[in-house]
């Protein structure tokens, strides 16, 4: 039987100690070891148990109730004031034979992979790349779970690809104590697994697009989130070229995406006529305090997979010292106008090196992001139409208003179907603003000002944009998630409440969903 | 004189604090593959808050005639058995205590992170 050790706590903090935030139990659950248990479908089933006899302890305390996997999250979305239970000791991977694939499937029975809700990218990736596969995307590192992944829209810079939930083909969800609560969800026009596979899991099935692709990314609301299936496919190389190329050359092409007109041309990356190829990914860096005529970018090229290649890790990987980071920190809430100086000091630092080639896998290329200290996130999606208007905008009241200690960068991601996609343009621009986490100050605004100003500023001059779930934002802001999706998220909550009941819709809410006023019962969904 | 004195004191001292700090040092080695055992709470704020760590911190006293010394990975700290990273600090006093015990006292101090089980 799956065990689970209860830790009574007053606080909890995410791992950029962007709280922390008050908790009265945390629940870390452990499976069942193999010796007891050997089948694989037992151990999963037999954790659905425990999970359930969890909701209904929380249920009878009258408690809120909700998962979290690695707590990468910058904003309280994974955080619930009552309970919070911890995934990441729940990594079961199960097998998806051609046996169990939907007759009307659209996919390779080869590419169908079914994954536990604590699995991380890294062992999701480990994993697949056995079988020679590979995940289509994933964000800029590898230590978030699957669950917590797709349920803040976790994403990279695969301008043609999408975020990590778009390639996700399949949901087992526990949205209750009992045993009708666990459910397998699917899209109705493209199922991927029978029914006889959710029959192992115990699961009923429904199969409904509206209410998959708001449950996608669910925001943690839609249940407990207990296992993924997903579509990988051949395992292949990424290229990877550092440039500084001209400003507006680098501003032209995320506004246009048009990589083939481009006077950018890499060596090797030009099609038949040679113009250049379109790339997997592109990223451009941009130090908003210098008017640099150059900007940083990194590209990216598919490749097949073929050995031998050069091994894509440097052996030795040197980090500055924690201590003077915090230390500047200090001084520049003192005497905010060094922030600039710092940022120019420390570019070499935080920008990847110029002229730098590597070539690898996904898994390789998007590796380890160790710990560094207390960090912030800013993360707005516009259409990659309006990307450089936006930038112009952001830029000038950072300039203005601030500084800030943080440098920007955009990336490129193609439309979700997601009902709560941030990434809902047909190419969405993440315009980034990362840095080292301050405290206000008289003559430094505090991060909430700055999330608040971003919003304004956006429109003011009548962009459409959405903010990143899982990042810092001023999500107290009135109206802000209706402004953002308008219909879509009517949507999204009658959807939920047509799956969830009333009581386990309030058990699965929290005080990120109170805010953006999400967490409502539709008492008549459809 | 006493000038002199207090101040060759200080020198000394100086000398002693920056040896002190240019001879503590540590090194890391990091596996490619695998994931980290997380732990249970976040409490620490370097490159293991996100890791649950294990750290040694000993004087191991060795007969003149002991070459190497092995620590084992045991079960009750790491579940897998499989380490995913070691560190290891060198400190002045360590090297120093080595020296003048002949290498019979030796000075550990390091940290380690088993691997996430595969289950």
């Amino acid at each position: 039987m799956a065990t689970t050790t209860v830790f009574n706590k007053t606080e909890w903090d995410t791992l950029h100690k962007n709280g922390p935030f008050p908790l009265k139990q945390l629940y870390i659950t452990r499976l069942e070891g193999k010796a007891n248990l050997p089948s694989t479908i037992d151990r999963y089933n037999d954790v659905a148990l425990e999970i359930q006899r969890l909701m209904q302890d929380s249920k009878a305390h009258n408690e809120g109730f909700r998962a979290y996997g690695s707590r990468w999250s910058m904003s309280s979305i994974a955080h619930q004031h009552d309970r919070v239970h911890q995934n990441n000791l729940m990594n079961l991977d199960i097998n998806i034979f051609p046996v169990d694939v939907h007759p009307q499937s659209i996919y390779d029975a080869s590419n169908l992979y079914f994954f536990q809700c604590g699995n991380t990218i890294k062992e999701i990736s480990q994993k697949l790349e056995e079988h020679g596969k590979s995940l289509k995307t994933t964000g800029a590192s590898n230590g978030q779970t699957i669950a917590g992944c797709i349920s803040t829209g976790v994403h990279g810079s695969a301008l043609d690809v999408g975020a990590v939930q778009d390639y996700v083909v399949g949901l087992n969800l526990i949205i209750g104590p009992r045993p009708e609560d666990i459910i397998y969800l699917e899209r109705q026009s493209k199922p991927a697994t029978n029914n006889a596979f959710a029959q192992k899991l115990n699961a009923r099935v429904i199969r409904d697009d509206g209410l998959f692709n708001a449950a996608l990314v669910g925001l943690g609301s839609f249940g407990f989130i207990h296992g993924i299936a997903l579509e990988a496919e051949d395992l292949f190389l990424l290229k990877r070229y550092v440039k500084k190329i001209d400003k507006q050359v680098a501003l032209q092409l995320s506004k246009t995406m048009d990589f083939k007109n481009s006077t950018v041309i890499i060596p090797g990356e030009v099609d038949a006529q040679g113009k250049p190829l379109r790339p997997y990914h592109y990223k451009v860096f941009m130090n908003p305090y210098t008017n640099d005529k150059e900007y940083v970018v990194e590209v990216m090229y598919k490749k097949p997979y073929q050995l031998p290649y050069p091994d894509p890790f440097s052996t030795i990987q040197k980090s500055i010292y924690k201590d003077l980071i915090y230390l500047l920190i200090k001084i520049s809430e003192k005497f905010p106008a060094s922030i600039p100086w710092f940022i120019k000091r420390l570019e070499t630092q935080i920008l990847p090196a110029v002229n730098e080639e590597t070539i690898g896998t996904l898994y390789e290329t998007f590796w380890d992001a160790a710990y560094q200290g207390p960090a912030f996130a800013c993360s707005v999606g516009i259409d990659a139409k309006d990307s450089v208007k936006a930038l112009e905008v952001i830029s000038k009241m950072t300039k203005k208003e601030g500084p800030i200690p943080g440098i920007f960068a955009m990336r490129f991601v193609k439309q979700s179907e997601a009902t709560l996609a941030f990434t809902k343009f047909p190419i969405t621009c993440m315009l980034e603003i990362d840095g080292i986490l301050w405290n206000k100050s008289q003559s430094l605004m505090s991060l909430e000002d700055y999330g608040k100003r971003m919003i304004e500023v956006l429109q003011e001059h009548h962009i459409p944009f959405t903010l990143h779930w899982g990042k810092n934002a001023k999500w107290a802001f009135p109206n802000l998630v209706n402004h953002m999706y308008g219909d879509q998220a009517k949507i999204w909550k009658k959807y939920r409440s047509s799956l969830l009941s009333e009581d386990m819709a309030k058990l699965f809410s929290n005080d990120f969903l109170d805010t953006i006023g999400l967490s409502d019962f539709d008492q008549e969904p459809f | 004189m006493i000038l002199l004195k207090k101040l060759s004191v200080k020198v000394v001292l100086v000398i002693l604090i920056f040896f002190l700090c240019v001879s503590c040092y540590s090194v890391r080695i990091v596996s490619t593959k695998g994931a980290p055992m997380p732990p249970e709470e976040f409490e620490r704020d370097d490159w293991y808050r996100d890791k649950m760590v294990v750290e040694i911190d000993t004087i191991i006293k060795a007969g003149i005639t002991v070459d190497d010394i092995t620590f084992r990975v045991l079960k009750a700290d790491c579940e897998t058995g499989k380490l995913f990273s070691v560190e290891y600090k060198n400190t002045f006093g360590g090297s120093l205590l080595y020296l003048v015990t002949f290498g019979k006292k030796r000075k550990v101090k390091l940290k380690y992170v088993c691997m996430k089980p595969e289950n």
